[in-house]
């Protein structure tokens, strides 16, 4: 019953993977905690190229992996620089950034 | 064995002041502002702090702490902390230089300059805040560790242990005890319980209450 049950949410992932090609991942050095997350979020969210209706208001923080990720609009181009910009002025470190993949996206449908 | 870790602490603090609000932690980041009160009970009676801070950027704040007791206004206490962060991987810490100033806001005309000097680290499970500090007449060493524990959906519980020692004038006293600081967001609560393990001063009897609640934006 669980084999079944993971198989379906690793299919509904990667079936609805186009629909989160435009999402990505930032690692972020020093991102422990709860409210380091609050700060980040607030920062990130004010871009015009998040797309709110994903994640919690377009971005979702993992402070156990210390990685920070964030929705796209549709029609929206990432602005590596801005997000970046916005990560420091919520006062930690970006280190790289990479679109979600397969089995990123794999792993929020199972969480 | 006490008067001498007095004198140790008291040696290595010479002109520094205390500043650790509720809200050591945040905001963080730039812009960022935030409200807090605190209510002490120590000697008995109740002092109300009503306080405020603003983030210029991380590494530049300003706080303000106004105390309240007995239906008067007391000294406020304006300060700007500086800080200088380090982040790496799944831990950030950062080194405090506080400057400050007690205002006669209560009353009087004496103004008092102050200055602490702190250090504070987190991880995912654990953290540490130690300040030393002067102002006026007082100088004292200010000391939080311990546990952290994130639910990973927006807050975090830190139960900690406190060690505080102060000289001043009036004499020295060292208190310890557990504190729990709870956020959820931008909510913060701290409460703490301390006791007197050590009381040589004319100017403080027995144990300290402290509640505190604080919102950043």
């Amino acid at each position: 019953m669980l084999n079944k049950t993971i198989a379906i949410a690793l299919l509904s992932a990667l079936l609805s993977a186009p629909a989160l090609a435009k999402n990505y991942v930032i690692s972020v050095n020093g991102i422990v905690c709860e409210f380091c997350a609050y700060g980040v979020s607030k920062k990130i969210r004010k871009l015009p190229f998040i797309d709110p209706s994903q994640y919690d208001q377009g971005v979702k923080v993992d402070i156990e992996n210390q990685k920070v990720f964030v929705a796209l609009r549709e029609d929206a181009l990432l602005d590596k620089s801005a997000l970046f910009e916005a990560i420091e002025s919520g006062g930690y470190d970006p280190i790289d950034i990479h679109q979600v993949s397969e089995s990123e996206a794999a792993m929020e449908v199972i969480e | 064995m006490k008067p001498i870790l007095f004198v140790l602490f008291f040696t290595l603090v010479s002109n520094l002041y205390a500043h650790q609000p509720v809200m050591d932690m945040a905001p963080r980041w730039n812009n960022g502002y935030g409200v807090q009160t605190r209510v002490e009970h120590a000697n008995s009676e109740s002092t109300t702090w009503l306080e405020g801070v603003y983030t210029f950027k991380p590494s530049l704040r300003m706080t303000l702490k106004v105390p309240h007791s007995n239906g008067e206004i007391g000294d406020a206490i304006f300060a700007m902390p500086i800080k200088s962060y380090q982040n790496s991987g799944a831990f950030t810490s950062n080194w405090g230089l506080t400057p400050s100033v007690r205002m006669p806001t209560g009353g009087g005309s004496h103004w008092d300059a102050g200055l602490s000097l702190s250090y504070s680290s987190e991880s995912r499970n654990l953290y540490q805040l130690y300040d030393i500090y002067a102002m006026g007449d007082t100088t004292g060493i200010d000391i939080n560790f311990g546990l952290v524990h994130a639910d990973g959906k927006g807050s975090s519980w830190f139960t900690l242990w406190d060690i505080t020692a102060k000289d001043s004038d009036s004499g020295q006293h060292l208190l310890s005890g557990p504190v729990l600081v709870y956020f959820k967001r931008n909510l913060i609560l701290r409460a703490e319980y301390k006791f007197a393990a050590y009381d040589d001063d004319k100017n403080w009897h027995g144990d300290y209450f402290g509640f505190g609640i604080g919102l950043v934006y």
